[in-house]
């Protein structure tokens, strides 16, 4: 188990970039990956695609996010990798429907986010769960489905 | 342990339906965790009252002062999902009460199948529920039953008593759950309990 604490740096840093840039190209480059749904972990046990087993934390006002350098020494480097969360896109045919659409997605818990017109709900199991909950305005035609591509 | 090894203090969550053994779970882990060595404070959340740190402080298992109470109001899980600041405030003052305490519990007022924990709260949650709730729980698909780090089925012993297959419950539990861990207990006996401990060990104390 390797302990690492903390951020030492973020990897579109351009100082950093360049060494990491040459780590990589010397194979001493890590990528530890954390799925999305873990963000707001400050604790987190994960494996790096080299097979190291890394055992991550950060203080509380710290965030473990995308490009967090979490270990740089002469000879290596571990960078976290955040997973992209699957989105279902969504838009309401009018302003009822969209209230609508708007209640349902509060009702349910959903995490969401917003692109001009489109509902984004944030996907933390498969599409056809989702479409169950919704299928009385997809089937009205009140919503209009742009699946999760 | 080092001090870079204990900061922050863990945060895990208890969550599950009303008596579903959650207390009963946080009085088991309290001195199995104790013998280990690790610094504990717990946090419980009652509705309107603080019924169950009140249990929990008479107990005689830890120092009362490391008991804090958070008094949810409305729906349990509005305080550790929707808005978690009351937890997170309960948390913090009991860091900084006891500088050294590695692993905060909080227990989840008792809810519905559908409660979850929000991950600005904790670093790991368990979901509780019991086999004398009914074995088709699992099927149910229950956010928390399918989110949880660990589902955890509780009084195990109970299976032949009110009709319940376990094997076949727990088979559908580890299915519906994508190879995440699934745990059983008793915790009128303490069984199982070692296992949880040890799955705390290796996720969020970073013992083994």
């Amino acid at each position: 188990m390797l302990r690492l604490h903390g951020i030492v740096g973020r990897a579109d840093d351009a100082e950093l970039h360049q060494r990491l840039h040459a780590l990589e190209h010397a194979g001493a480059l890590e990528r530890v990956t954390m799925e999305e749904a873990d963000l707001g972990r400050r604790r987190i046990r994960l494996t790096s695609d080299k097979g190291t087993d890394c055992a991550i934390s950060v203080d509380r006002a710290e965030d473990l996010s995308e490009g967090a350098v979490l270990l740089l020494e002469p000879g290596r480097a571990i960078v976290l990798r955040v997973g992209v969360a699957k989105a279902w896109r969504l838009r309401a045919r009018d302003a009822g429907a969209a209230l609508q659409l708007g209640w349902h997605a509060g009702n349910l818990h959903w995490r969401v986010r917003f692109d001009g017109d489109m509902l984004l709900v944030l996907l933390d199991g498969p599409l056809a769960e989702y479409r169950a909950r919704l299928a009385a305005l997809l089937d009205a035609g009140l919503v209009e489905d742009g699946g999760d591509g | 342990m080092s001090a870079v090894s204990t900061r922050p203090a863990a945060r895990v969550g208890i969550g599950g339906p009303v008596g579903s053994g959650k207390t009963a779970l946080v009085e088991r882990l309290i001195p199995a965790l104790m013998r280990r060595g690790v610094d504990l404070a717990v946090i419980t959340n009652d509705l309107v009252t603080a019924e169950d740190a009140e249990r929990v402080r008479r107990s005689g298992l830890i120092d009362p002062a490391r008991v804090a109470a958070v008094e949810a109001g409305a729906c349990p899980h509005t305080v550790i999902r929707e808005d978690p600041t009351l937890n997170i405030e309960a948390a913090a003052a009991l860091e900084r009460q006891f500088p050294g305490v590695e692993l905060i519990l909080l227990e989840s007022g008792g809810d519905n199948l559908a409660s979850t924990f929000s991950r600005d709260l904790t670093d790991f949650w368990m979901f509780v529920i019991d086999v004398a709730g009914g074995d088709d729980i699992p099927r149910k698909r229950g956010p928390g039953v399918i989110r949880s780090d660990l589902l955890v089925v509780n009084k195990v012993d109970l299976a032949p008593y009110v009709g319940v297959d376990l094997p076949r419950m727990l088979a559908e539990a580890r299915a519906v759950r994508g190879g995440r861990p699934v745990l059983t207990t008793n915790c009128r006996t303490g069984e199982g309990v070692d296992a949880i401990v040890q799955q705390l060990e290796r996720e969020v104390l970073f013992r083994q």
